[in-house]
């Protein structure tokens, strides 16, 4: 068998991810570029004030406006227009295709370790299994997967093996890493990108 | 496409397509309240899942995997291997394929997979951390392989299966055994404890009925009897398999069927094993002088 490697998929994906600063304070979470180069998905939970700094993947430090915020969905709308027509756009996928086993990865900034890449497996998309309680939140769909996530990796992308998106990194519950899915993304874009 | 991407899709697939395999034999056990646990079907008619997630004895179903739900019955638990085993109606659902644990070493990558609602199956993805023989778990069982890997049990993973790259089942994956560790129970200890309690809902454990403690002989007694020591009976109940072999208080077994007797694991391993009914030879020393006793082993009595 020959050797598989993430580092592809995991290139494709970094490239389009940055780190969403709140008070220029600590590492933040992250986001990444969709639609448009100047456009950044990230967590509400991340970004609770309407200006946020944003480190590009090159490392240059630009400030951005939270123009769309979804504390239901957990989603926001950075707008940075100083991030450069140079940065590559995530590119979609769809979980709602993807079978259980299939391989994920995911791009954040786990306790501030910058573009820090994790791999594991898909697990379902859909409301969470009865039983494990997310205070109500658990009959939303969920792209549901065993992948570590860790505080800092919220608001980055979780995609599958091609680095194509298909959820954003939200919360963990019980050890199982919870994205919200890429459909709802596109949802709070209508009308931007 | 890259040929990293190329190989990592085709990994990608391969693992989607081992979870399809053994997850098309699996059901969501109901014997809990709140979250289900995960029952493999092992031979048709029959699930196997761990014993510590079935919490009730009746009113237990399960939920096969095109979401119909069915009623299953205990046919029996054995704590000492966290293994329970249920009875469903023949031709429910596909039977699951065996693979041998044996191939499995530390690197090779594995599947945890779980069914817990009428969706599709669940899976956890890792590699095998260690391997390694026989073994005792804490609940006393004996289990015939020790396989461990760095997968993460997640509620409602408890009951499922290890599965290879390929599909294969390598045994029922255990949160309870050596938390928090993933702990697999192997095919050949499934095999063994399920016939058990298909015939008689329990695991039958070997039993002598005394009380024993080692010892260690005094340097006369070393050189005399060319021995270090033994096991001494400290007591001895009436009508038990000890008293029946004549044994008496003060003795010190030394040997079983010629083998030194080293400590007390060795006489656990014996009694684990499937012995009830079996004559041992005892080499004893009793008042100081060598002597024999044959030993009818009994069956340890049960717990209500």
């Amino acid at each position: 068998m020959s050797v598989a490697f993430l580092s592809t998929a995991a290139d494709l994906l970094r490239a389009s991810v940055v780190q969403i600063i709140e008070g220029g304070r600590g590492s933040g979470g992250a986001g990444f570029a969709w639609g448009r180069p100047d456009l950044f998905v990230t967590s509400a939970h991340v970004v609770s004030r309407k200006r946020v700094t944003v480190v590009t993947p090159d490392r240059r430090t630009v400030s951005g406006a939270v123009i769309r915020r979804d504390t239901d969905r957990d989603l926001a709308i950075v707008h940075a227009a100083g991030a450069g027509d140079e940065l590559p756009v995530a590119r979609p996928g769809d979980p709602n295709t993807m079978r259980p086993g299939s391989l994920v990865v995911a791009v954040g900034h786990p306790f501030g370790m910058v573009d820090a890449v994790s791999a594991g497996v898909f697990q379902a998309v859909g409301p969470l299994p009865r039983g494990l309680g997310l205070n109500g939140k658990g009959s939303l769909p969920w792209v549901q997967a065993d992948v570590r996530l860790a505080p800092g990796n919220s608001g980055g992308p979780l995609a599958d093996a091609e680095g194509r998106v298909i959820g954003v990194a939200a919360m963990v519950v019980s050890g199982l890493a919870l994205a919200v899915p890429v459909a709802d993304v596109e949802l709070l874009f209508s009308g931007l990108a | 496409m890259s040929g990293d991407l190329k190989s990592l899709t085709t990994l990608s697939e391969q693992l989607a397509d081992a979870v399809a395999a053994a997850g098309a034999a699996l059901v969501a056990v109901h014997a809990r309240p709140r979250l289900p646990s995960t029952g493999i079907h092992w031979r048709d008619g029959v699930v196997v899942t761990t014993e510590g997630t079935v919490r009730r004895d009746d009113d237990i179903t399960v939920t096969l995997p095109n979401g119909k739900r069915i009623p299953a019955t205990l046919a029996g638990r054995d704590r000492g291997t966290d293994l329970a085993v249920l009875r469903i109606a023949p031709g429910s659902l596909p039977v699951a394929s065996l693979g041998d644990p044996g191939t499995l070493r530390p690197g090779h990558l594995v599947l945890a997979l779980a069914r817990l609602d009428d969706g599709g199956p669940r899976a956890a993805f890792g590699a095998v951390s260690a391997t390694g023989g026989k073994w005792r778990s804490w609940k006393g069982g004996e289990i015939d392989r020790w396989l461990q890997s760095d997968l993460d049990i997640y509620p409602g993973f408890g009951g499922g299966p290890l599965v290879d790259t390929s599909g294969l089942v390598h045994g029922v994956n255990s949160g309870g055994l050596s938390r928090p560790l993933a702990t697999t129970i192997p095919v050949a200890t499934v095999n063994r404890v399920l016939t058990q309690l298909l015939e008689r809902g329990y695991v039958a454990r070997g039993w002598i009925g005394a009380a024993m403690q080692p010892v260690r002989f005094d340097l006369a007694a070393r050189r005399q009897l060319n021995l270090e020591g033994g096991l001494l009976l400290l007591s001895l109940e009436p009508d038990t398999p000890a008293a029946k072999a004549g044994l008496l208080l003060g003795d010190v077994i030394v040997a079983i069927d010629g083998k030194k007797l080293e400590g007390f694991d060795q006489l656990l391993d014996l009694l684990g094993g499937e012995v009830v009914g079996k004559t041992v030879r005892l080499d004893l020393v009793r008042g100081g002088r060598p002597q024999t006793a044959d030993l009818v082993i009994g069956e340890r009595p049960r717990r209500p």
